[in-house]
């Protein structure tokens, strides 16, 4: 980076031309892990990187979203054993990067952030988020599925991100969005760019913006769920639905998990360990002697329907569903809560 | 940052069969630091482990002013309850709490107190018991009802006489097994209702049982003039963590393990979910 000049004191706006994005990515590898989208199969996946040529940042969305290095799909609590008492089984975290993230899942991070981190902060994912650096990139296609605008979650990224980066051709734009992106961007030596640059930004953003056909009708959206508890809408659904939790496994804003206890072989140790759980699944508010709190299957419909569009406000302050869109693509059925929301509008 | 999924050790230091399928343990905390930091309110509950086996939601039944133990009065049900009736005194376990909200003890003051209880509910209602015990004064009139399937399925049987020095007693139970003296109520537990001293007026009602019990319960309390607003309950719900993480308990926006376990009826009305015969939506 032979040209690039060092951005003192930052303008917060800065150039990268897209010839010197191999040099920067492989410059933040040597700092840390840099996990981003790579491609498998047809389909991309966020996976740590080997090499800057991994990434695929033209990918639409990827299977699971990027939650889970933050929130692990299975996650040692601690070990135990007979004599030594209980060990917590944390190694210390490398500092990484999220690298390319779209804006629905920035903001469902920051959603994570809620359900994580303010009552009872969860050390495990405390740890992780603390060491995580977002690099954002805005979306420049909208996917089958996407409707991230009904939501007020993107297409543009407002919030969440330590630097965010825009395609504007040949060059991205790069934003500073906190005080550690600040320091990334000072030590990156970006070029500083003209605020005018914003106004390219938006154009670009507005172009993504009318290719939207995927939409959720947002207002009095509480009261419409609130007034149609009881809908026949929710039974249809039911008999189309296999309740194998592939919906919320894909959900970037989805949190619930379960505990186990794993044995070693020899029983004088094991450890606790906790695994994605979904409220889809019929195990999910069983309690002893077989009591189910949700036996029937419109029950845990509604479950996930409801936490995402309505209960996640009082307990959050916030909406509980980005607009992703992914567990629409996930479910085999292709149930699509979007269409439901319109048949209860009598849309 | 302190670990909230990390249990302390505690050892067993004395165990009571109460039934056949019910025992009472008394713990400490195997660190005195940590039992002279525990304290609980009446109607929260531990997440209790047994390594290797996991944790359980259970309620504590002692009386908040004992701070050497406490203990925990357990069904044994399935894996881990189970589990726990093969250990002796001096055995320790995983434990960490105390979790959720108690019953609404300050409301209780200069009041009517109602105790509606059905098998192991009135675990978690025994500590109310004890407190108002002590401090008789402070209340006006306080009635236990408690029903249970047989005499032979009845928690703490030796208190009874003791509490009813100060408080109304009423027993009743669903089968009297042949040969079996009995000398109280036969039935299930609202018929106590029909023949108990308690008024609406000036009085707060707490119930845990069964959740069909409790739902009789609160049907027939509202038909005899009950508001909402007077009647308290504890739930059960699945729980994972017990600290508002897993969302194994959410009933409608609520963590049962945070708002909960004890809510006021008058705050279940307002979710959609229909809870104990609630309105719903
Ligand atoms: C707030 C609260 C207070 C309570 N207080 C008391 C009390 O004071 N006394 C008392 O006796 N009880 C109390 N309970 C009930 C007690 O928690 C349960 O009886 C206990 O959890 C049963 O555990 P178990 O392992 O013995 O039963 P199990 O039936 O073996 O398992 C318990 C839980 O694990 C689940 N589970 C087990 N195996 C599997 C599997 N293979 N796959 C999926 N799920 C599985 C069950 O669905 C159930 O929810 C309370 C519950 C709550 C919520
Ligand atoms: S509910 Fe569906 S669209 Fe909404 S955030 Fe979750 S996976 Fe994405
Ligand atoms: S309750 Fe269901 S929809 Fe809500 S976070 Fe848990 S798994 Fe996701
Ligand atoms: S028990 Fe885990 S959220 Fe309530």
């Amino acid at each position: 980076m032979a040209m690039a000049r060092s951005v003192g004191t930052l303008a917060s706006l800065a150039l990268l031309p897209k010839t010197d994005l191999k040099g920067l990515v492989e410059r933040l590898m040597g700092e840390f892990t840099v996990v981003g989208p790579v491609p498998k199969g047809k389909e991309y996946v966020f996976s740590p990187i080997q090499s800057a040529g991994d990434l695929a940042l033209d990918y639409g969305t990827t299977i699971l979203p990027p939650k889970k290095v933050l929130h692990q799909p299975f996650e040692v609590l601690f070990s135990f054993h007979e004599t030594e008492g209980i060990c917590e089984a944390r190694e210390p975290e490398r500092k990484q990067i999220l690298f390319g993230l779209h804006a629905c899942d920035v903001y469902a991070i920051q959603i994570l952030d809620r359900a994580y981190t303010l009552e009872y902060p969860d050390p495990y994912y405390g740890i992780k988020r603390q060491n995580t650096l977002i690099i954002g990139l805005n979306c420049h296609q909208v996917g089958p599925t996407c409707f991230c605008q009904s939501m007020g979650t993107g297409p543009g990224m407002r919030q969440g991100y330590d630097l965010l980066l825009t395609d504007l051709g040949d060059q991205y734009l790069v934003e500073v969005g906190s005080s550690s992106g600040e320091a990334l961007a000072a030590a990156l030596q970006l070029f500083p760019a003209p605020r005018v640059m914003l106004v390219e930004k938006e154009k670009r953003l507005d172009e993504v913006r009318r290719k939207f056909h995927k939409r959720l009708q947002t207002t009095g959206l509480h009261e419409l769920l609130e007034d149609n508890f009881r809908h026949p809408v929710w039974e249809q659904l039911m008999h189309q639905c296999l309740a194998c939790g592939s919906c919320t496994m894909v959900c970037p804003t989805c949190f619930c998990y379960n505990v186990v206890d794993k044995l070693d072989l020899g029983l004088k140790s094991g450890k606790r360990q906790r695994e994605w759980d979904s409220c889809m699944l019929l195990e999910y508010a069983q309690v002893a002697l077989g009591h189910n709190f949700r036996k029937d299957r419109d029950a845990r419909i509604k479950q996930r329907v409801y936490h995402k569009l309505v209960y996640y406000e009082p307990q959050f302050s916030t909406i509980g569903c980005v607009g992703c869109g992914r567990c629409i693509s996930a479910c085999v059925k292709k149930i699509d809560f979007t269409e439901t929301i319109a048949i209860l509008r009598g849309e | 940052m302190i670990n909230p999924f990390q249990p302390e050790l505690a050892r067993i230091v004395d165990i009571k069969k109460e039934t056949y399928d019910t025992t009472t343990y008394t713990f400490a905390f195997a660190k005195p630091t940590v039992q002279a930091e525990f304290g609980f309110l009446p109607g929260q509950f531990n997440m209790i482990t047994l390594f290797g086996i996991g944790e359980a939601p259970i309620s504590i039944s002692s009386d908040p002013d004992e701070r050497d133990t406490f203990q925990h009065t357990i069904r044994h049900v399935g894996n881990l309850t189970n589990a726990l009736n093969r250990l002796q005194i001096g055995d320790t376990v995983g434990i960490r709490g105390a979790y959720g909200t108690g019953w609404p003890m300050d409301l209780l003051t200069g009041k009517n107190v109602l105790i509606i209880a059905g098998g192991i509910g009135l675990a978690p209602l025994r500590p109310v018991i004890t407190q108002i015990f002590q401090r008789r004064e402070d209340f006006d009139r306080v009635e236990v009802l408690y029903g249970a399937r047989s005499p032979g399925d009845m928690l703490f049987t030796d208190q009874y006489e003791i509490w009813a020095q100060r408080l109304g007693v009423k027993l009743t139970v669903d089968v009297v097994p042949r040969g079996e003296q009995w000398l109280h109520q036969v039935g299930v537990v609202t018929k106590l209702l029909a023949v108990m001293d308690s008024v609406p007026e000036n009085t707060v009602a707490l119930t845990c049982g069964p959740e069909i019990m409790m739902k009789f319960v609160v049907r027939d309390l509202l038909s005899m003039g009950f508001e909402p607003e007077q009647i308290y309950v504890s739930l059960e719900r699945r729980m994972s963590c017990g600290v508002k993480k897993c969302g194994k308990c959410q009933i409608g926006p609520k963590f049962t393990c945070r708002d909960g376990p004890v809510f006021a009826y008058a705050e279940l009305l307002t979710l959609p979910e229909l809870e104990l015969g609630g309105v719903g939506r």
